[in-house]
C-alpha cells in the first residue's frame, strides 16, 4: 500500500510517496510553488506516479501539509507542518530532541518528546528576518544566485553585523554596507548570522541536543555553521531537509491508513517507539 | 429548545432573536437583532459565530447597547464616572451610590476592532500623536474627541503607576485635550520582606501592609470625589452594600467559569465566555442587569451540563487562554481548530475574586485593587495561571498578545517558561492585532498544531 505526503510550502511543493509496508520512500519530487497550488501539486504527483509506473488508485491515503495545505482538496487529510516535520525528523534522525525548521516564509522550533512527538513549539512568522526570504532578498540585492550564497558565506573573513530587525530595513542596511565597500561575502555571512540569532531568540535558553536543522534553508551551506555558532551546540542537518515535511506527511498518511484498516501492514519505522505494536 | 446547542452565524442568530421577540417570551428591553449594530458600523459582528441560547442573545444585546444605556443614564440625570485603567475597583465604589453610573472608557479600544477600522478612531488617535506603536486603547482618546460613542463623563479617574505605561500616556494626552483626570497611584506590588507586616490579598498573593495602606489612602480620595459628584455621602455602610452586590456578579462568574471550564462537554463557546467575564470590570454600565444576564447564562450552562449537551464535539483540546484578543474572531477560530476554552486570565482576574466582606470596606477594596495581575510580577501572574490551568484541567496554554500593548509585550515569555516548567503543558504565543485577517493562516496553523500536539499527548 502506498501513501502520499504533500508539503505545499510558500516557495516549493514537495511530495513523498511511501510504501507503507516497508515504510520506505518510493519517490520524491520538488516543484516551485505558483499561483495554482492544487494544480501544481497534482502535476507533480502525476509525474512521480508515472516515473514509478503507478496510478492514483494505488495511493491509499494522502496527507497535505504546509502553507497551502488547505488548497490541496484531493488530500484525504491535512496536518500542520509542525506535526509533519516532527514525524519526518523522527524518521530520519530517531533521537532528535530539538528541531529547527527554516522555510521560505517562517521559521519554527520544535521540542520533541522522547517518543518523537511534539512536546512544544514556537514559530516566527511575523517578520521575514528569521526566514529564507531574508536570504532571497540579499541574493537579489547582491545579484548572485541563491545557490552561491553558501560558498560566499564560507569565504567571509569578517561577517558584517546586520542590526536591523526587519528585512525591509536590513535591505537598506545592506545597501549602506555595499556603499561603504563591505565585501559581499561578509554581508552574506552577516545575514546568515542574523537569521541564526533570530532563531536562537525563539529557542530561548535551552536547545536540547541532538538539534536537527531542516527546511529549505538548511540546504544552504553556511547556515548550519551560523546556527552552531549562535546556539553553541552541535546542529545536524536532516537528510534531504527540504523534504522533511512531505516525508512526515507521508508517514502520517501511512499511520492513518493503518488505523483505518486501509493498510494492513505498516512498518515499525513509521511509528514512534511506544506505538509500534499498534496498527500492525 | 430540544436541539443540541450550536454556534450560529449572525443571520441565523438574528432569525432566532426575531422568533423569540415575536413569541412573546419575556425579554429585556434592550434585546434585539444584531443587524441593527451592523447598521451602526459594527461590521465584525457579521463574521462571528454565536451561541444559540436565549441567554447568549441577551448577553450580546446587553454588551452592544452599553452606549445607549450611558446616554439614557445621563438623560435621566445620573452622573457618569469614567473609571480608566482600573479594572474593577472604582466601579464597585461608584455603584454604591444610587445616582452614579460608572463605565470603562478604555473599552473603546474594541470599537475599531468590531467596526473593522471603518469609523476612523485610530486615524483620529494618530492625529493626536497616538500612533500605531501604541496599544489600541488609544482609540479611547479619539472617542473623547469625536464624541460619537459614550457621553463625556462627569468625572474621570485613572489609576497610574504600576498599571500600564501605554495607558498612562494615552490618558495624559487625553487630559491635555481638556478632560481633567483624578489620578490615583498604584504601586508596583512586591512580596513582603522577611519580618515585614503583610496581608493576604484576594487570589492568594501577599503584599506588605504599607502598600495596602498607600492604595487605601488613594482610594479615599476617590471616595471623596464620588461623594462630591453624587452629592451624597459614601459611607462604609453604602460601600459594604456595594461590595456585596459586586460579589454577586463575581460569584455568578465564578460558578459560570467553574461549570463551563470543567464540564466534560463544552457548554458555552469561548466568545460568549470572554464577553461574560468582561462584565466583571464595570458591569457593562448596569450592575443589576449584569446579575440577570449572568444568571441566565449560568442557568443555561447548568442545564446543558446536566443534560450532557455540548456546543462543540466531544474531545476538543482543553485550552487555557491568557490575555484578551483584539480580533474576536480568534475565539471562534480556537474552536474551529478543535479546541475549547478551559480557563482564562484576561488581565483582570482580581475582578473575578470575591472582595473580602470581613474587613472594613476600604481595606477590602485596597487589597483587591493591589491584587491586580497587571501591577505585580509576571511570575505572580504565571503562578495564578498555573493554579487555574491545573484546576480547570487545561491541556495547553495560549498566550495572546496585542501589538503595542506594553503590559503584555514581554511577559508572555516569562509566563510560558513557568507554565512549561511547572505543569509541562505546551504553550503557544500568538499576536492578535485588531484585524487579524492577514495573519489568519498562521494563527490557524498555530492553533491547529497546538490541538494536534494535545491529541498526540493524550495517546501517550
Amino acid at each position: 500500500m502506498i501513501c502520499a505526503g504533500i508539503d505545499g510550502g510558500s516557495r516549493a511543493i514537495k511530495i513523498v510517496l511511501m510504501d507503507c509496508a516497508t515504510c520506505k520512500v518510493l519517490a520524491s519530487g520538488v516543484r516551485d510553488q505558483g499561483v495554482h497550488h492544487e494544480r501544481l501539486a497534482k502535476e507533480l504527483l502525476a509525474e512521480l506516479l508515472k516515473k514509478e509506473k503507478l496510478t492514483r488508485r494505488k495511493i491509499a491515503r494522502t496527507v497535505a501539509t504546509g502553507y497551502t495545505r488547505n488548497s490541496i482538496t484531493f488530500a484525504d487529510a491535512t496536518v500542520t507542518e509542525i506535526t509533519c516535520h516532527a514525524a519526518g525528523v523522527r524518521y530520519a534522525v530517531p533521537d532528535a530532541a530539538t528541531v529547527i525548521e527554516i522555510g521560505g516564509q517562517d521559521s519554527k522550533l520544535l521540542r520533541l518528546s522522547p517518543d518523537g512527538t511534539v512536546h512544544d513549539f514556537a514559530m516566527n512568522d511575523r517578520c521575514a528576518a528569521g526566514t529564507g526570504r531574508f536570504l532571497e532578498v540579499v541574493a537579489a540585492r547582491l545579484g548572485v544566485g541563491f545557490e552561491h550564497l553558501g560558498a560566499m558565506a564560507r569565504a567571509a573573513k569578517s561577517p558584517s553585523p546586520i542590526s536591523s530587525m526587519c528585512v525591509v530595513f536590513a535591505e537598506t542596511e545592506i545597501i549602506g554596507l555595499l556603499a561603504s565597500d563591505a565585501k559581499p561575502a561578509d554581508i552574506v555571512a552577516g545575514v546568515q548570522a542574523s537569521i541564526a540569532s533570530r532563531v536562537a531568540a525563539m529557542i530561548g535558553r535551552e536547545a536540547r541536543p541532538p538539534v536537527v536543522f531542516t527546511g529549505g534553508v538548511a540546504m544552504i551551506p553556511g547556515m548550519v555553521d551560523a546556527l552552531h555558532r549562535v546556539l553553541k551546540v552541535s546542529v545536524k542537518v536532516a537528510p534531504k531537509p527540504q523534504m522533511t515535511g512531505a516525508l512526515g506527511a507521508a508517514i502520517l498518511a501511512c499511520r492513518q491508513a493503518a488505523a483505518d484498516g486501509a493498510a494492513s501492514k505498516c512498518s515499525a519505522r513509521c511509528y514512534p517507539a511506544n506505538k509500534r505494536n499498534e496498527g500492525r | 429548545m430540544n436541539d443540541a446547542p450550536k454556534r450560529l452565524s449572525m443571520e441565523d442568530f438574528d432569525r432566532l432573536c426575531r422568533r423569540r421577540l415575536a413569541s412573546g417570551a419575556p425579554v429585556a428591553a434592550y434585546e434585539g437583532p444584531l443587524a441593527r449594530h451592523v447598521a451602526d458600523g459594527d461590521r465584525r459582528l457579521l463574521k462571528l459565530q454565536y451561541d444559540d441560547s436565549p441567554a447568549a442573545l441577551r448577553l450580546w444585546s446587553f454588551l452592544l447597547t452599553e452606549e445607549e444605556r450611558l446616554h439614557a443614564a445621563r438623560a435621566a440625570g445620573k452622573k457618569i464616572v469614567g473609571a480608566m485603567k482600573d479594572l474593577g475597583t472604582v466601579p464597585v465604589m461608584a455603584y454604591a451610590l444610587p445616582n452614579l453610573v460608572a463605565f470603562y472608557p478604555d473599552g473603546a479600544w474594541w470599537t475599531p476592532c468590531v467596526m473593522e477600522l471603518s469609523e476612523g478612531l485610530f486615524g483620529l488617535a494618530q492625529s493626536l500623536g497616538l500612533g500605531d506603536a501604541m496599544c489600541p486603547v488609544r482609540a479611547m482618546a479619539a472617542a473623547f474627541v469625536n464624541r460619537a460613542h459614550f457621553p463625556i463623563p462627569d468625572l474621570l479617574t485613572c489609576s497610574v503607576g504600576a498599571t500600564c505605561d501605554d495607558f498612562s500616556a494615552v490618558a495624559q494626552r487625553l487630559e491635555s485635550l481638556g478632560h481633567p483626570i483624578l489620578w490615583w497611584e498604584m504601586p508596583a506590588r512586591r512580596r513582603p520582606d522577611a519580618g515585614e507586616p503583610a496581608v493576604t490579598l484576594p487570589g492568594g498573593f501577599s503584599a506588605p501592609e504599607s502598600q495596602v495602606a498607600v492604595v487605601r489612602s488613594e482610594l479615599e480620595r476617590i471616595r471623596a470625589a464620588l461623594a462630591d459628584l453624587a452629592g451624597l455621602p459614601l459611607g462604609d455602610a453604602q460601600l459594604a452594600a456595594g461590595i456585596r452586590e459586586a460579589n454577586r456578579v463575581r460569584a455568578l462568574l465564578a460558578d459560570l467559569r467553574r461549570l463551563a471550564y470543567t464540564a466534560e462537554l463544552c457548554p458555552m463557546p469561548a466568545l460568549e465566555m470572554l464577553i461574560a467575564e468582561m462584565l466583571a470590570i464595570h458591569f457593562c454600565s448596569d450592575r443589576e442587569e449584569s446579575v440577570e444576564v449572568l444568571a441566565g447564562l449560568l442557568a443555561e450552562v447548568r442545564r446543558r451540563t446536566e443534560c450532557k449537551e455540548g456546543v462543540l464535539p466531544a474531545g476538543a483540546a482543553r485550552v487555557f487562554w491568557v490575555n484578551p484578543v483584539a480580533d474576536l474572531r480568534v475565539m471562534n477560530l480556537l474552536e474551529d481548530c478543535g479546541a475549547r476554552l478551559c480557563g482564562t486570565e484576561f488581565l483582570f482576574c482580581h475582578a473575578l475574586d470575591t472582595i473580602p466582606t470581613d474587613l472594613p470596606p476600604m481595606e477590602a477594596l485596597a487589597r483587591m485593587a493591589l491584587a491586580d495581575p497587571m501591577v505585580g510580577p509576571s511570575a505572580d501572574r504565571a503562578a495564578r495561571i498555573v493554579r487555574d490551568a491545573r484546576e480547570f484541567g487545561a491541556e495547553a496554554v495560549v498566550i495572546s498578545r496585542i501589538p503595542g500593548a506594553s503590559h503584555c509585550a514581554m511577559e508572555g515569555g516569562v509566563i510560558g517558561d513557568i507554565v512549561r516548567q511547572q505543569i509541562g503543558l505546551p504553550v503557544v504565543e500568538l499576536e492578535v492585532p485588531p484585524l487579524a485577517d492577514p495573519l489568519w493562516p498562521t494563527l490557524k496553523t498555530r492553533l491547529e498544531a497546538l490541538v494536534e500536539t494535545v491529541l498526540e499527548r493524550r495517546k501517550r
